[in-house]
């Protein structure tokens, strides 16, 4: 019963990513590699594929390299495009995702990122394989 | 971006900035903002000023522009410049 209340708290703090799972859930093409590395009750770990510490780094980053104020929201749903990037700010925020997370991406997998989740799930893979 | 595919062309353009990035890395930190500045500064003003159909002159910037890399990858090379011809 207590891990129920816990589930209900964190499920309602996240909500956006909890649609996003599903929606990627149903197509069943995504590979939600982060399963087992997750401290979190397995049914947890379906709200987000990508670790939110992950997320957060990445938003991090993206607000960074587009000077974006402060108040401004990018969350994991958050497409760059949305953000008024055009591909040569996708670069660059890829080159400084590289740094912060100190990895090297693939260029074709690079330029498919459209949003900060798919940014922050192509980041763990990586250093999943690293690890 | 987003949605729509990039052309052959357009991913070479890409790989070619990534490679001025990348080169950039690798030099002192002054440096570095420096290139990126000019380098960020170029890629943005040809990328409005060039029509996109002109593939002669594309390839041309892009022939142009791997050759200043290798130049810059040189541990030699510590800064690049740009000069305005009329």
């Amino acid at each position: 019963m207590a891990s129920m209340a816990a589930a209900s708290t964190s499920l309602q703090a996240r909500p956006r990513q909890v649609v996003t799972a599903v929606k990627c859930f149903s197509q069943g093409s995504r590979s939600n590699l982060s399963f087992t590395l997750r401290p979190l009750p397995t049914r947890l770990s379906v709200s987000c594929a990508a670790k939110p510490e992950t997320v957060d780094k990445v938003c991090e980053v993206v607000k960074k390299q587009l000077s974006l104020k402060e108040g401004d929201q990018v969350t994991a749903a958050t497409k760059f495009a949305e953000l008024g990037a055009d591909s040569l700010d996708t670069v660059e925020i890829v080159m400084g995702l590289e740094e912060a997370f100190d990895i090297e991406m693939e260029e074709d997998k690079a330029q498919a990122i459209e949003t900060v989740e798919e940014a922050a799930e192509l980041i763990e893979e990586i250093l999943k394989a690293k690890a | 971006m987003g949605a729509t595919k990039l052309s052959g062309m357009q991913k070479q353009v890409l790989s070619l900035y990534r490679g001025f990035l990348r080169a950039a890395r690798s030099k002192p930190t002054e440096d570095r903002k420096r290139i990126e500045t000019i380098v960020s500064t170029e890629f943005r003003k040809n990328s409005k000023e060039v029509d996109r159909k002109n593939f002669q002159y594309i390839e041309y910037l892009l022939r142009l522009g791997h050759k200043q890399l290798d130049q810059l990858k040189s541990p030699d090379m510590v800064s690049i410049s740009s000069v305005k011809i009329n």
